[in-house]
């Protein structure tokens, strides 16, 4: 239990994906090369993505609708713990993220110095992050600081590492895009240790396309807003 | 007997009607509801005494205050549904979480 490559054999990346399949088995591939365990949790798509991964080895879970990136993170941190994984880690599958990045989201939790780790676009050297992800990301940022008193540089990071523990502690309950805001309240709750680990997103045309509209983050607003009124 | 006395009146009475149809053994949800529908028929019936409710509350008008009400209610009950669909949603989430896991645990075991 105690050399890095246990550990390594106990990672679970799970990977949300919503009709995701011209990136999926691509995305898979690298976190697969990497030695991780890879949980892709089918978010009721309407294409079968199980398709372009049956000769790789992955865990397949199917939510039979669309519930949203939250319940399937949930679902996949559930199935993850079951598989007694002792580490756990939230992928994008849309081709944002680098299978590179997790090793650097892990070392934290290794040298037990943090018990979550969240990926941060904007302590890595400025990349071409386009000017109105910046302004809306920046606004999302002092609102995640209004609800739950936590500043973290990136507000709306895809990319977060967990010990098994912690996972057990942030159960999502916010189904749709708040659940990011909801993993910090819970971090606040549970006075969970945490740190920002710089991580490269890339931005194609195709994750831009399947990325948050600024209309979107109005509804995750009023989804955060609810949260709280009905907690 | 107005117009629009009788059209508010037989909607009452309809809705009534239609609640007695339906009625399952919750009698506060009936009572409550003829208590409401009568006293919005006894209103109907003789507006002018919203009036002189209104202007004990420093309302102009009687069609004003049960304006004002209105807000006030259905905003509550906006709020009330809001509640429900939520905790609907979680019902709904966790039903189709667990039908997941079981069919990965199904597979698993006849692999």
């Amino acid at each position: 239990m105690s050399t890095t490559n246990d550990h390594t054999a106990n990672v679970h990346v799970i990977v949300p994906a919503y009709n995701e399949t011209p990136m999926l088995r691509s995305v898979v591939e690298a976190i697969l090369a990497k030695g991780y365990t890879v949980v892709v949790v089918d978010d009721g798509s309407l294409i079968d993505q199980s398709a372009c991964l049956t000769d790789l080895t992955v865990h397949f879970l199917k939510h039979e609708i669309n519930l949203g990136q939250g319940a399937a993170l949930q679902t996949g941190t559930a199935f993850a713990l079951l598989n007694k994984a002792n580490f756990i880690v939230h992928f994008d599958a849309d081709g944002q993220h680098s299978a590179e990045d997790i090793s650097a989201l892990l070392t934290p939790l290794f040298q037990k110095k943090a018990e979550i780790v969240f990926g941060s676009r904007f302590l890595s050297k400025p990349l071409a992050i386009p000017k109105r992800r910046v302004r809306l990301l920046r606004l999302a940022r002092y609102i995640n600081f209004f609800f739950t008193g936590i500043l973290l540089t990136d507000a709306h990071n895809g990319l977060r590492a967990l010990t098994a523990t912690s996972a057990k502690k942030i159960c999502i309950t916010e189904n749709r895009m708040a659940h990011a805001s909801e993993i910090l309240f819970l971090v606040k709750k549970h006075n969970l240790s945490f740190t920002e680990v710089p991580v490269h997103i890339s931005y194609t045309d195709y994750s831009k396309q399947k990325g948050q509209s600024a209309w979107n983050s109005i509804r995750i607003f009023f989804d955060l807003l609810l949260h709280k009124l009905f907690e | 007997m107005t117009g629009i006395q009788l059209i508010l009146i037989s909607g009452f009475l309809l809705a009534l009607l239609f609640f007695f149809i339906r009625w399952r053994n919750n009698i506060a949800d009936v009572l409550l509801f003829t208590v409401l529908s009568s006293t919005a028929i006894i209103f109907i019936l003789y507006p002018e005494w919203t009036n002189v409710i209104a202007h004990k509350l420093g309302v102009g008008r009687g069609a004003d205050l049960v304006f004002y009400l209105c807000i006030l209610i259905f905003s509550f009950v906006i709020l009330k549904l809001y509640a429900r669909i939520r905790k609907l949603e979680q019902m709904l989430t966790d039903l189709v979480r667990k039908e997941s896991l079981h069919k990965k645990q199904a597979d698993q075991q006849s692999t």
